[in-house]
């Protein structure tokens, strides 16, 4: 009997506390800053071009091999207005296969991909799946419009297991190494 | 003048899944039944199998991590926990203090997760409305909350790497930590609350699927549920690895070896991981390096194989690594707790009614995808 | 009286109670659902409605836009009948249930007789659905329902047995009448304790509910009805929830009599008997949503074995009490030390240390 009492006393003090569900469409809790999110490209304002080269480094190393990336030669390059000698030229990314490892970004030489950490990142819901294979201009359009605020970037050297490259010039947002 | 009438009986065979009212997975088993009771089960498993161990052989190191969490998705970081100590150990490297620290705090918040993920799993089992499942995932949810804020991720972490951790926890982490860990306490009281002395508890679990010291041992068994039969074995302290040695805990141990300690068993290893997490927030350094010094960008561990063995909330999860040399393994094996288990299913049930197999089933705590890999 | 014609009396009354407790069981299936999320410390329905309270119209168009299946090799008539034989006998109890001293549709001398023999009609309505379906699962649903509904009943008829002993009479009014000074709880706790625990039974509600929650029979008896069909069923077991709620203070909790006596009006009496059924009714969902369920065998065992032999000490005490005329206050002592024995005895027996097993050595299985 006394047991019997015990459970009914504990559900009993549950109701006196607040509830904790919240109503999701109507209110969304508030991510936080280093949330995967689906992967996307980052667009340099300086030089209105894509950060990406189109390396393909980023392909190799995802392990589901949802990315697939062509580079061609930079027009501006040419034109002598921006310092990157390649482009990136086409990126398909499978937002079906993609498992948001963070591999991508870590690898990532030019810091050109990130995963989006806004709720715009998670929200992906479409009827069909061949409309989650985005294509460079989908991937580039959270960034170019400007929401894409504050995207998570681990200090460098840690992923990167102890290795980084040397800071260049342009890339000044990066934060020294603090390896070891 | 008696007649004696034999009454023909036919044994009825029946299916009890792939599909699971319960929460345990794509588990089928054909169960004869005679009347009420069980006379016969055939477990049968696969359903679940996505070839994990062969798609770990065309990843390199860092790509596998993300496999093991999908391998033991209610109880990731002790999964990668195994696996990274396990390359660890293959290339001699030494860990720096913050990294074991972090990751053993981790960990055992984890198993705590899990744990609560078999509370509710359990008693929905049994027939409490959703109750229990609700109280559990609210502590699992803040669990779930704050490694969102640590590493970027809900559920499939991919945190640790081979060296220590991909980057440092926010700077937060002590307080939330702590905050978390006392939550963590009222959500154990309510389900000790209404579970433990519970008679209607009581009178479903004493006594049911029964396996004693002896009959664990010889079935492989490892975890909650050889130490709810009654053997005192933790690799924890049996076979130390991390910083396990430096820190004071208890091993919750059973009598009976019946559903009902394993539940009391798996309820004290909760109360003592919150042991263990606070004793490793006091104990923490306040800064340093995460990762070994000296790794090379892509990792090439010497040729040769390591056999590493850790204790998972659901028993020993061993990963055995054959290396030949290059950045990819040669072999992952993954030696996985629940498929011991299930193993002894049929002698566990069989001689109870139908619905005590749901919840000695339910009891095991099975994670399919480490059944079937 | 609504009407001089006697019969187009009772035809308006009947309507007034069966549309008053069709909108009672709409509002009681939002209701459990809010209780039963808030002790899970959640919302319940939000969405349909402010504060979801469309909820239970949106199932209800829900359900009756339903495919009415039928499977092929089911006894068509026996099939489509157990819903109305379900369904009926729940309506027909309300007939003789009064809600305050003049409010009811006919108040019977034999009231709480009729009513106890009427709710046990809805039993062959679970076994016309069980054998019905043709389903082998269904058929044994629904004969463990039965068992279980006809083991119940008989505690709850000695609980109820013992209050009319106390009374004198079968007829609702005059017991609610009798309890002016005190409720008929303080002179049979015991009576009461085994009344809600048979009511769980009776009903199907956990911790009772196995027939029909199992996980291996999914729904029982009722496996193979969708739609409006089973929404007969649901609907029947609210009307039930309903009316052994309203009935169980009528009978203990001193209905519209108790505490403020029979001189104020009715609308008043009327919201206290409300307010009566809904303290039941929140008992009965809160017993619902936090304890585990029993399997069927320890259920029979705990009727026969403990409900039955303290059911019939209720009716001795009565007895002896009552013949040799002790005073009344003897008849609580009794009826509250009986209570806590039988409270004792479970709670010895669920801690005994369970038998060794005999199955515990299996014989290894030979070749596969």
């Amino acid at each position: 009997m006394l047991g019997l009492f015990r459970a009914l006393s504990t559900t009993l003090s549950a109701v006196l506390r607040k509830p904790v569900t919240v109503q999701y469409p109507a209110v969304h809790k508030e991510l936080p800053h280093r949330t995967r999110g689906f992967p996307v490209l980052l667009w340099d304002f300086e030089v209105d071009e894509p950060f990406c080269t189109g390396c393909q480094v980023c392909a190799r190393y995802c392990p589901t091999e949802c990315m697939s990336v062509t580079m061609k030669d930079n027009p501006k390059h040419a034109e002598g207005k921006s310092k990157r000698r390649k482009i990136v030229d086409r990126f398909y990314i499978d937002y079906a296969r993609c498992m948001r490892c963070n591999i991508c970004v870590e690898v990532c030489n030019f810091d050109a991909i990130v995963l989006n950490n806004s709720w715009s990142g998670h929200e992906v819901s479409r009827y069909d799946r061949r409309d989650l294979v985005y294509d460079r201009e989908d991937l580039l359009a959270e960034s170019k419009e400007g929401s894409l605020t504050n995207p998570f970037r681990e200090p460098l050297g840690m992923a990167h297991s102890g290795w980084s490259p040397k800071p260049r010039g342009e890339k000044a947002e990066e934060e020294e190494p603090s390896g070891e | 003048m008696t007649i004696e009438r034999e009454l023909e009986t036919i044994d009825v065979s029946f299916n009890v899944g792939p599909q699971h009212p319960a929460t345990h997975g794509v588990f089928r088993m054909v169960l004869t039944v005679d009347g009420e009771v069980v006379v016969e089960l055939e477990p049968v498993i696969g359903y679940l199998h996505r070839g994990a161990e062969k798609l770990s052989e065309n990843c390199d190191y860092r790509q596998a991590i993300g496999f093991q969490d999908r391998t033991e998705y209610l109880s990731q970081f002790n999964a990668e926990l195994c696996y990274v100590i396990a390359v660890e150990k293959l290339m001699g490297l030494e860990v720096p203090e913050r990294a074991e620290y972090i990751r053993v705090i981790l960990t055992e918040l984890n198993r705590i997760a899990s744990h609560l993920m078999f509370m509710g799993a359990f008693s929905a089992d049994l027939g409490v409305f959703g109750t229990l499942f609700m109280y559990a995932f609210r502590e699992r949810e803040r669990m779930q909350d704050l490694f969102e804020e640590i590493s970027g991720d809900r559920m499939m972490y991919s945190y640790f790497r081979v060296g220590g951790l991909a980057w440092d926890v926010p700077e937060d982490f002590v307080e939330r930590t702590r905050w978390v860990v006392q939550q963590v306490r009222q959500g154990i009281a309510d389900i000790d609350g209404l579970l433990t002395k519970n008679e209607v508890l009581l009178a479903r679990t004493r006594g049911i699927g029964v396996m004693n010291a002896e009959q664990s041992i010889d079935w492989g068994f490892s975890g909650p549920m050889l130490r709810a039969a009654g053997v005192r074995h933790d690799l924890r302290r049996a076979e130390p690895y991390s910083i396990y040695d430096r820190l004071e805990f208890d091993i919750p141990v059973g009598e009976n070896g019946d559903v009902y300690d394993r539940y009391i068993v798996r309820l004290e290893e909760m109360r003592q991981s919150v042991r263990i997490v606070e004793q490793c927030l006091d104990q923490m350094p306040k800064d340093g390096p995460i990762v070994a010094p000296g790794l090379k960008r892509v990792l090439r561990p010497p040729a040769g194989e390591v056999y590493m063995r850790t204790e998972n909330p659901r028993g020993e999860y061993g990963i055995y690594l054959v290396s030949k040399g290059t950045d990819k393994p040669y072999r992952l094996k993954i030696r996985s707790p629940s498929f011991c288990h299930l193993a002894a299913l049929r002698n566990m049930v069989v001689g109870h009614y139908v619905a005590d197999a749901v919840i000695i089933l339910g009891s095991v705590d099975i994670v399919l995808c480490e059944v079937d890999r | 009286m609504i009407a001089d014609n006697p019969w187009i009396d009772a035809v308006v009354r009947t309507l007034l109670v069966v549309m008053l407790v069709i909108v009672v069981a709409l509002i009681l299936i939002w209701v459990e659902r809010k209780v039963a999320g808030r002790i899970q410390m959640r919302l319940g329905p939000m969405v349909v409605g402010p504060y979801g309270l469309l909820q239970s119209v949106a199932d209800a168009i829900k359900l009756l836009t339903k495919e009415d299946l039928r499977p092929a090799s089911a006894d068509r008539w026996v099939f489509e009948l157990a819903p109305f034989v379900a369904f009926v006998p729940s309506l027909l109890t309300l007939m003789s249930l009064p809600f305050t001293a003049h409010l009811f549709v006919r108040n019977l001398e034999l009231g709480l007789f009729y009513i106890v023999a009427v709710s046990g009609l809805s039993i062959v309505g679970l076994l016309m659905a069980g054998w019905g379906s043709a389903n082998k699962y269904a058929l044994l649903g629904a004969v463990r329902a039965a068992a279980q509904l006809i083991s119940y009943e008989i505690p709850l008829v000695m609980a109820i047995l013992a209050v009319a002993m106390v009374s004198g009479t079968l007829n609702l009014v005059e017991i609610v009448e009798g309890q002016g000074r005190v409720p008929y709880i303080v002179w049979q706790p015991l009576g009461f304790v085994i009344f809600i625990i048979a009511t769980l039974a009776e009903l199907y509600r956990n911790p009772f509910d196995i027939p029909t929650a199992e996980s291996e029979i999914v729904g029982g008896p009722f496996i193979e009805y969708s739609g409006i069909r089973w929404s007969m069923f649901f609907f029947a077991e609210y009307v039930n929830v309903f009316m052994l709620s309203v009935l169980g203070s009528l009978v203990f909790l001193g209905g519209w009599n108790w505490p403020l006596g029979n001189e104020v009006g009715w609308p008043l009496q009327l919201v206290l008997i409300f307010a009566k059924t809904s303290a039941m009714l929140l008992v009965f969902m809160w017993l619902r949503v936090s304890l585990p369920r029993l399997r069927i065998d320890q259920l029979m065992s705990f009727c026969w074995q403990v409900l039955l032999p303290f059911s019939f000490l209720g009716i001795i005490i009565n007895g002896l009490v009552l013949v040799y005329e002790w005073p009344d206050v003897l008849l609580g002592l009794f009826s509250g030390v009986a209570a806590l024995i039988a409270g004792w005895a479970v709670y010895r027996g669920s801690r005994r240390a369970a038998p060794a097993q005999p199955w515990s050595s299996v014989p290894a299985r030979g070749t596969n």
